[in-house]
C-alpha cells in the first residue's frame, strides 16, 4: 500500500460522520430522514427497529441512524450510541402533552458517557401545524439553556415542507467538523 | 448495448412483421391466439395486456383505460377492428372481455385503495372511532378498554396511548386492514396477536400490521400483484380482495418471523425485507395465488 493510498484512506475516513436521530414516537424522524434524502414522504408507517441511510453532503459522508421512538424500543437506543458524532433530537412541537416525557428522555441521553462528545441538534419539528409551539418555547421546555456539557442548537423545522432541514444539518456538520477535523 | 439495439429493432419492426406473418399463416390475430392458447389466469391476461399496450391500433391501446360501463362496447370495437368472426371463434369475445375486466379492474382497485389510504384517521369522525373500538373488541373480547386514551392500546401493539398517530401514511387503509383480518379470520388474528405478545419473539402487532399494509400497497402500486389478482379473481378485483391479500401477508409474516427466531424487534426491517423478497419471488410464478388457507374459515 502506497503512502498516497494511506493518506487517501485517512482522509476518506476523516470525512465520515455518524449521526444518531432520536426522539419520541411520531416526532417525525423518518420523515426528516426521507425528506432530506429527497424521497417520497407520503406513505411512511411507524418505524420498528431502525433505518440507516448513508448519504453525501458537502463532501461529507453521513451515516444517519433513525431509531424507532416508541416506549418499548427506547431501551435499545443505547446500542446505537457508540462513536456518534452528532445527536439529532426531534420534537413534535404540536404534542404539548408529552413535552415532559420528551425532556426527561433527552436529559437521560445527555448523561450517557458514550454520547459525551456528541454535538446536539434539536429539531422543533412540525412548525407547519397550526398548534405548534415556537422553537423558543420548545427550547425552554427542554431546558436547553441548562446544558453545559454539549454544543447545542435548536432549529424550528418542518419535515413536510422541508423548511430548515438543510440549515440544521449544515450547522451540525460545521460544529462537528470544527471539533473533530481541525482539532488535530 | 447490443441488447438495447435488439430490443429496439424487435419492438419497433420485427414484432409487427412476425405478427403479420403468423396472422397470414394461422388466420388468427395475436389476441385470438393468446385467448385460445392459454388457460384463463395470469399468463393469458398478462399477455393480452402486453399485446394491447404495444398495439399500433388506437382502439386497442385505448381499451386499457376503458371504464367498466363501456367495456362491452370496447370489446365490440376490438372484435370489429381485428375483424374477428364470432362464428369462427365463438369463445374469443368472452375471453377478451374477462381479460379486460381484470386489467382495467386492477387500475380501478388501485384508485380505491389510494383513496382509502389518503383518508386520514380523525377522532372527530364517529365511523373511524367506532372501527378502532371494534378492533379492540375483536382482539381483546374479555378485556374492557378503560378509556379511549389509555396505555392498554399497547397490548395490541400500538405505540402510545392514542393509536390515531400510528396510522400516518397508511391512513384508514391501515385500520381497515387490521379490522378486516380480526373480523374475517378472528382465530388466526388472535393467534398472531398471542405470538406478537411473546416475551422474546414478540413484536408490536398493530404497528407491524400497518407496515404490512404499506407492503401490500406498494406491491399493488408497482403492479407486482397483477399475477395474483389475475389468477384469483375472474372479474374485476375489489377492495375486499385487497383486504384478503393483507390477511395473507399478516398471517404469513407472523409464521416467517417466528420461524426466523430474530434476536430482537430491532431486526424488524431486515426480516421485513427478506419477507418482501420472498413474496416478490412467489409473485413471479405464473400460477401464484397468495390466499390465506386455514382449516376452517369463519
Amino acid at each position: 500500500m502506497g503512502l498516497l493510498t494511506i493518506l487517501k484512506k485517512m482522509k476518506h475516513k476523516e470525512r465520515e460522520m455518524r449521526l444518531l436521530m432520536l426522539g419520541l414516537d411520531n416526532a417525525g424522524k423518518t420523515t426528516i430522514l426521507k425528506k432530506f434524502n429527497g424521497e417520497d414522504i407520503s406513505t411512511i408507517s411507524p418505524t420498528l427497529g431502525f433505518n440507516i441511510k448513508t448519504l453525501e453532503h458537502r463532501g461529507f459522508k453521513l451515516n444517519i441512524w433513525d431509531v424507532g421512538g416508541q416506549k418499548s424500543l427506547r431501551s435499545y437506543w443505547r446500542n446505537y450510541f457508540e462513536s456518534t458524532d452528532g445527536l439529532v433530537w426531534v420534537v413534535d412541537s404540536a404534542d404539548r402533552l408529552r413535552l415532559d416525557d420528551c425532556k426527561r428522555e433527552l436529559s437521560s441521553l445527555l448523561q450517557e458517557e458514550r454520547l459525551a462528545g456528541a454535538t446536539l441538534l434539536v429539531f422543533a419539528n412540525k412548525q407547519d401545524l397550526p398548534g405548534a409551539l415556537s422553537k423558543e418555547a420548545i427550547g425552554e421546555a427542554m431546558g436547553l439553556d441548562d446544558i453545559k456539557t454539549h454544543h447545542w442548537c435548536i432549529m424550528g423545522c418542518s419535515a413536510v415542507t422541508g423548511e430548515n432541514l438543510l440549515s440544521g444539518v449544515d450547522w451540525l456538520l460545521d460544529d462537528i467538523a470544527a471539533r473533530v477535523f481541525t482539532a488535530d | 448495448m447490443l441488447g438495447y439495439i435488439w430490443q429496439y429493432v424487435y419492438s419497433s419492426f420485427l414484432r409487427y412483421w412476425l405478427k403479420w406473418v403468423v396472422r397470414q399463416v394461422s388466420g388468427k390475430c395475436e389476441l385470438q391466439r393468446i385467448c385460445a392458447g392459454f388457460q384463463p389466469g395470469s399468463t393469458r391476461t398478462s399477455k393480452t395486456e402486453y399485446s394491447l399496450q404495444f398495439s399500433k391500433n388506437k382502439v386497442l391501446r385505448g381499451s386499457l383505460q376503458t371504464s367498466r360501463d363501456s367495456l362491452e362496447q370496447c370489446v365490440d370495437h376490438i372484435v370489429q377492428a381485428k375483424n374477428v368472426k364470432p362464428q369462427k371463434d365463438p369463445l374469443f369475445r368472452k375471453s377478451l372481455h374477462t381479460c379486460l375486466l381484470q386489467i382495467t379492474g386492477y387500475a380501478g382497485l388501485y384508485t380505491c385503495v389510494e383513496d382509502l389510504r389518503k383518508e386520514t384517521f380523525s377522532s372527530d369522525n364517529m365511523e373511524h372511532e367506532d372501527m378502532l373500538l371494534k378492533l379492540w373488541k375483536l382482539l381483546m373480547p374479555t378485556v374492557k378498554l378503560e378509556s379511549r386514551v389509555t396505555k392498554q392500546w399497547g397490548d395490541i401493539g400500538f405505540q402510545g396511548d392514542d393509536p390515531k398517530t400510528d396510522f400516518r401514511g397508511m391512513g384508514m387503509l391501515g385500520l381497515t386492514n387490521l379490522v378486516f383480518f380480526s373480523e374475517h379470520y378472528t382465530e388466526e388474528a388472535r393467534q398472531v396477536l398471542s405470538h406478537a405478545n411473546h416475551p422474546q419473539l414478540g413484536y408490536s402487532y398493530a404497528i407491524v400490521g400497518i407496515n404490512l399494509t404499506e407492503m401490500a400497497y406498494s406491491l399493488l402500486k408497482s403492479g407486482d400483484l397483477k399475477p395474483h389478482f389475475y389468477n384469483t379473481v375472474t372479474g374485476n378485483p375489489e377492495l375486499l380482495h385487497f383486504h384478503h391479500l393483507y390477511c395473507y401477508l399478516a398471517y404469513e409474516f407472523d409464521k416467517f418471523w417466528v420461524a426466523s427466531k430474530p434476536q430482537s424487534i430491532m431486526e424488524f426491517n431486515h426480516y421485513r425485507e427478506k419477507f418482501h423478497s420472498q413474496v416478490k419471488i412467489s409473485l413471479q410464478e405464473p400460477g401464484v395465488a397468495l390466499t390465506l388457507t386455514v382449516s376452517s374459515e369463519h
